[in-house]
């Protein structure tokens, strides 16, 4: 499938600040199920961009941009060539072995509640049943315990908050699946990205999150608790981490200013061949 | 465009790349063995030219021993060798014959040229100092022919498949190029990174037209895992194997897109790129270089097979 991906941040200042730093995760790698036709970084603001990578093997940019400015705009576009593999990541960039993505973190920390909703879970999935069935029995728990809702969560919302609410955005859900599968003793990943919708909804307010584990065997395989499917042809993904904070797209400071407001537009769609859109032109 | 005319657009462009890549071997491997005796110890250059270009086998039914005579006639004018210079600008010419309203006038001439002036050097040059005239000119008519392609082509179906088979053949090139290090082993009472070592590496980088901007990018002298970084990851260097991968998807992108058609070959060049990409160079020397290549190789060779399979025939 062929996704075009639009994603714009802007921030509004009542106070202009000084200037603003960011690090941006925003840039999609190649492997084997997804390949990046094109993408482009665009910023409101005079400043370099610098490429990096960071060491879960994300492609980053980070940038200072000198104020005043009343608003700042990080827009970021492109295509993505997309196969559906059923779920396996393969020939992704691996940079740690698979038993570091065991290591709790303050957003996935897992409370007795998720404790016991873990163990429930194996227990569901039968004696003698595989990790596989396992993780899948975990995300069918996960999207059928929690509502999809997102008012009572923020991007701070830890794992444990979000399960006694029973309600919160995919990255909640992916929070909870996450600290239930280490807590399993299987190794699992954050993974921020976008979802192209089926019902054709390009407008989203924000990018998408699910989280893949490492099952042995198999290697890692992506689990989206929020659709309650493995990952197809309609995911991109973007960025890898232990958890929101490592692959959050936008992360920064802001010397001086006050009042920051911050919108964010995403538009995925699915774009038709070549030949179509001319005619349509 | 019939898969015919593709096919030899295709074979056109690799046969004047491969020309090119045998002659590039013949110099570096002249410069090896013009290095003093006593300098170097005994060595085996001549015979690692022909593993390099991958005719050992047909080589050694036809000769007992590998040396500066029978390597050179072997690859440069033998026509019992399919892929000797000779044979290839043969086949170039014959190609180019079968699809000459799809060429420029420059395109064919040039290689018309090639092949008329083929004829004078006979067979072959009598002395050292003509045989590297003759090396000389096999490089600059591969130039002027990849050039007057670049500078002339409309930029359609045609160009993007004689392109397609220049990168392909040398992607494969380069590899087998920088394979030769692992052939070519240093004599017993030779230590890594002694004299002969350093001239192995620089006439591998001689070969390939990278000496140069190995001192560029690296600053350093001759280390054999920078300069397997540069031969194989640095996409900013032409004849490495990221940048042909680049070049290959970037063809074979245009030609789907103009299509309006994805197919195999599409995916497994993506896929390859991704991989050389998703690559680092401590990586593969853990896995061996060796291995690393020769499962590269196998790998070009299977999109080749692709590509033929999907346009070709």
């Amino acid at each position: 499938m062929r996704i075009r991906i639009s994603h714009a941040t802007t921030y509004r200042y009542d106070t202009p600040p000084n200037a603003v730093t960011q690090l941006l995760r925003l840039t999609p790698r190649n492997h084997d199920g997804q390949y990046v036709v094109e993408w482009r970084i665009d910023l409101s603001q005079d400043c370099q961009l610098h490429q990096h990578e960071d060491a879960f093997g994300n492609i980053t940019h980070s940038f200072t941009a000198d104020g005043p400015f009343d608003s700042l705009a990080i827009s970021v576009s492109g295509e993505v060539d997309t196969q559906d593999m059923s779920g396996f990541v393969r020939g992704a960039v691996e940079r740690f072995p698979p038993a570091l993505f065991l290591r709790e973190t303050d957003l996935t920390f897992p409370d007795a509640a998720i404790v016991e909703f873990a163990e429930a879970t194996r227990a569901e999935a039968g004696a003698g049943a595989s990790t596989l069935s396992v993780m899948h029995q975990l995300m069918a728990n996960v999207n059928g315990e929690l509502a999809f809702d997102v008012r009572p969560t923020q991007t701070v919302t830890t794992a444990a908050e979000a399960f006694k609410l029973k309600r919160g955005v995919c990255q909640d859900l992916t929070h909870i699946f996450i600290a239930a599968a280490r807590h399993l003793g299987v190794p699992a990943r954050y993974i921020g990205g976008h979802f192209y919708r089926a019902d054709g909804v390009t407008a989203q307010d924000a990018g998408h999150a699910w989280a893949e584990a490492y099952i042995d065997d198999y290697g890692w395989i992506g689990f989206d608790p929020t659709n309650g499917i493995c990952p197809i042809d309609a995911h991109v993904r973007i960025a890898a981490g232990l958890d929101f904070l490592g692959a959050s797209p936008v992360r920064g400071t802001r010397y001086g200013g006050q009042g920051e407001t911050l919108i964010v537009a995403v538009n995925v769609a699915q774009t038709g061949q070549q030949s179509q859109s001319q005619s349509q032109g | 465009m019939l898969s015919r005319t593709a096919d030899n657009l295709y074979w056109l462009s690799r046969y004047v790349e491969r020309a090119e890549y045998l002659a590039r071997i013949l110099d570096a491997t002249q410069r090896l063995s013009s290095l003093p005796l006593a300098y170097v110890g005994t060595s085996n250059e001549w015979e690692s030219a022909v593993l390099t270009a991958g005719c050992a086998t047909a080589f050694f039914k036809i000769y007992d021993e590998a040396n500066e005579e029978n390597v050179t006639d072997f690859l440069a004018f033998s026509t019992a060798n399919s892929s000797s210079i000779r044979s290839c600008f043969e086949m170039a010419r014959s190609n180019a014959r079968a699809v000459r309203t799809a060429l420029t006038m420059e395109m064919w001439d040039q290689i018309n040229g090639t092949w008329l002036e083929l004829q004078r050097y006979g067979n072959g040059p009598t002395s050292r100092e003509e045989l590297s005239r003759f090396l000389r000119w096999v490089q600059e008519s591969s130039l002027r022919f990849d050039g007057s392609a670049y500078r002339t082509m409309l930029r359609n179906d045609a160009y993007w498949f004689s392109r397609l088979g220049v990168y392909i053949e040398r992607a494969d090139n380069t590899a087998r190029i920088l394979d030769v290090k692992y052939h070519l082993l240093l004599p017993d009472n030779e230590r890594v990174g002694g004299p002969l070592d350093y001239f192995q590496w620089a006439a591998i980088l001689r070969s390939v037209s990278a000496l140069t901007a190995y001192h560029w990018v690296y600053r350093d002298s001759l280390k054999p895992w920078l300069v397997a970084d540069l031969l194989i990851l640095k996409e900013e260097l032409p004849r490495s194997l990221a940048s042909c991968y680049e070049a290959i998807v970037r063809n074979l992108d245009s030609i789907s897109g103009a299509y309006g058609r994805q197919g195999p070959a599409q995916r497994q060049a993506r896929a390859i790129r991704t991989r050389l990409q998703n690559s680092r160079m401590d990586g593969i020397f853990q896995r061996g270089l060796h291995e690393f290549i020769s499962e590269f190789i196998t790998e070009t060779n299977g999109l080749g097979g692709a590509i033929t399979e999907q346009f070709l025939v």
